[in-house]
């Protein structure tokens, strides 16, 4: 059959490939926050892998105390000083990536697990469902996240696992909401029921044109919120209910240093310079993402 | 020619809390025969769009649907949801009036259009490809693997509809259904999605049921023509012999007010009034409120479908007014 072309302007231009990994390039010659976001995520990840070869002192970055050595100001010996038990302050941020990224990761992932789908659900379904999640997701949002936090780990008793567990549990209900949301302004587009018209199976919808088009707002807020996960985590060790000590902690580490702040500043300042830097890398991180993984943001 | 699709008495009732809030569609009698086009046309709210998605079973969830609509010997509305899914993209499918929201924007079309090929011929992920290739290729996208892989936001909209076309014959389906597949397109881009319908048509002889507020678009596409007002066919018949001789006072006005038949200079003939919502309105005619031939009867009696000459059939008291 003859090959017949609407107008010469209808021919798409180059036919250019706009895979996610070009977009990424594309997004990151733009921006080069996105650049700076990206690049401190990549180097904390490295440091938190490396930790035991990176660190000055490893055995210290585990806890080990050096009395003698201790309270020491920056200097060359020791670049971020050294904490109340004489151990090195620079092994110990470098080992604290560890928990730092790791809590954070781990209570992201999970609560999107947790809330993603049975928001999903329930904004496809509708009725009693709908009703019954929300009014669930309602109860939990009821109290502010950090306090609900407090609490559960308070009543599992303090470690780092219960305060994960404890903000996963305060946390699901924002992405279960996010996701229903989502998924209803997205039911009702043309194009599933386009989809419905050519005989796609529901599940199929849900978890192939529904999810794919929830990715960016989902992964968008996961990023920003991985940042406010450390800073709960953060909260969580600095009041004594999350780490305990001898831990690499961050939190840990700036409660540690807080009754001799003014004298000897180290010991909070550098834990604190790493969490503001992790964080501020996700907050980067989440607005570059939402560029690299909409399509359609490729030529703006 | 054997009737593909019969809808008989085709009543959709919308509801709210139990209760019937509109009446939308209150007995449409339609067939598309086998490699026939049929045109529904009227004004909007008349039922044309609603019409065509009770034969994929597409309503609202507040619709509710009664009649019977035969599709190859089987019942539609009477079949299992897994029945329907087999029939839906496959045996029937859909052209949009917007291609431009009808592709998921963050899959490319091609994969959009092998998942419904894979999904209804059982082909593997290969095979698919290559009729996607073949199939874009035969809607007249130039470098159809090239098209393939790009996003719906990077084509045109006469590229995308011609890919919407592409995905609703894929499956080689028996009936298309195309609601106002070219009221989103610009008039020569327009004329060619007709063509290449057409020409599709002629090629793959399935019937299709177009949908359009165009009678000179329907005219044209069109073997036979139903006009539809207030959720009932009035005239119904061969293309020529309605569009030459319209026997309903709807038709007429309707015909009266294209654009090509007007005088030039003078205001152009509009049909006064508007469609009736009543929930079940006045026993009479619904088109009397509006209508320049009425009489005492058409208030008291509403006039049934009744054929008028050999395949023309008329919902007039005066069908035989001049």
């Amino acid at each position: 059959m003859s090959v017949t072309i609407d107008s010469p302007d209808q021919l798409p231009a180059p036919y250019r490939s706009t895979g996610a990994t070009s977009r990424a390039f594309r997004v990151l010659r733009r921006k080069p926050s996105a650049l700076l976001g990206g690049g401190i995520i990549v180097f904390i990840a490295f440091v938190a892998l490396a930790a035991p070869v990176l660190a000055p002192y490893p055995a210290q970055g585990r806890g080990l105390a050096d009395v003698p050595a201790r309270d020491l100001p920056p200097s060359s010996l020791h670049w971020f000083g050294t904490d109340h038990l004489g151990r090195d302050v620079l092994s110990r941020v470098i080992f604290g990536a560890r928990p730092a990224l790791g809590v954070s990761l781990a209570v992201v992932v999970l609560a999107v697990l947790v809330g993603v789908p049975l928001g999903m659900i329930a904004g496809y379904r509708g009725g009693w469902l709908d009703e019954a999640l929300m009014r669930v997701t309602d109860i939990f949002l009821a109290f502010p996240p950090l306090l609900l936090a407090m609490v559960i780990s308070a009543l599992l008793g303090a470690s780092l696992l219960h305060a994960a567990i404890a903000l996963v549990i305060s946390w699901w209900p924002w992405y279960a909401r996010l996701a229903r949301t989502v998924t209803q302004s997205l039911k009702h587009e043309p194009f599933i029921d386009a989809a419905r018209v050519f005989g796609v199976r529901e599940p199929l919808i849900l978890t192939r044109h529904v999810l794919r088009n929830a990715t960016t707002p989902i992964l968008v807020q996961a990023t920003v919120d991985a940042g406010t996960v450390i800073l709960a985590v953060g909260a969580l060790a600095f009041l004594g209910l999350a780490a305990q000590p001898p831990t690499p902690d961050w939190g840990l580490m700036v409660a540690d240093g807080r009754t001799t702040v003014i004298t000897e500043w180290w010991i909070s300042m550098f834990p604190g310079l790493a969490i503001f830097t992790l964080v501020l890398g996700f907050n980067l991180l989440g607005d570059v993402l939402r560029d690299v993984l909409d399509p359609r943001s490729a030529g703006r | 020619m054997s009737a593909l699709l019969e809808i008989e008495d085709l009543r959709v009732d919308f509801s709210r809390d139990g209760h019937v809030t509109s009446r939308a569609l209150r007995g449409v009698s339609l067939s598309v025969g086998e490699g026939e086009a049929v045109g529904v046309v009227g004004e909007t709210g008349c039922g044309k769009t609603l019409t065509g998605l009770s034969v994929l079973r597409m309503l609202p969830e507040n619709a509710r649907a009664s009649g019977r609509i035969t599709f190859e010997g089987r019942d539609l509305l009477a079949l299992s949801t897994r029945e329907l899914r087999e029939v839906r993209g496959s045996r029937v499918s859909m052209v949009f009036q917007s291609p431009g929201t009808s592709f998921n924007p963050v899959f490319a079309v091609g994969d959009q259009i092998r998942m419904v090929a894979e999904r209804h011929l059982g082909l593997g992920r290969k095979e698919a490809g290559r009729l996607v290739v073949e199939t874009l290729g035969s809607v007249g996208l130039p470098n159809p693997s090239g098209v393939m892989r790009l996003y719906p936001h990077e084509l045109s909209g006469g590229m995308l509809q011609r890919a919407m076309i592409a995905m609703a014959i894929i499956c080689r389906p028996s009936l298309l259904i195309a609601d106002e597949p070219t009221t989103a397109l610009d008039v020569t881009i327009a004329q060619q999605i007709l063509r290449l319908l057409r020409q599709l048509q002629r090629e793959q002889g399935f019937g299709v049921f177009f949908i359009s507020h165009d009678l000179d678009l329907v005219g044209d596409f069109c073997d036979r023509i139903a006009v539809l007002y207030a959720g009932r066919v009035v005239e119904t018949g061969a293309t020529g012999a309605l569009l030459a001789r319209p026997r309903h006072p709807y038709t007429r006005a309707l015909l009266e007010a294209l654009p090509g038949r007007a005088e030039p200079g003078t205001p152009l003939p509009t049909v006064p009034g508007t469609v009736p919502t009543e929930l079940d309105g006045a026993p009479g005619c619904a088109f009397a409120p509006r209508c320049p031939l009425v009489v005492d009867r058409c208030l008291q009696e509403r006039p049934p479908l009744a054929p008028v000459s050999n395949g023309h059939a008329s919902a007039c008291h005066r069908s035989d007014a001049p």
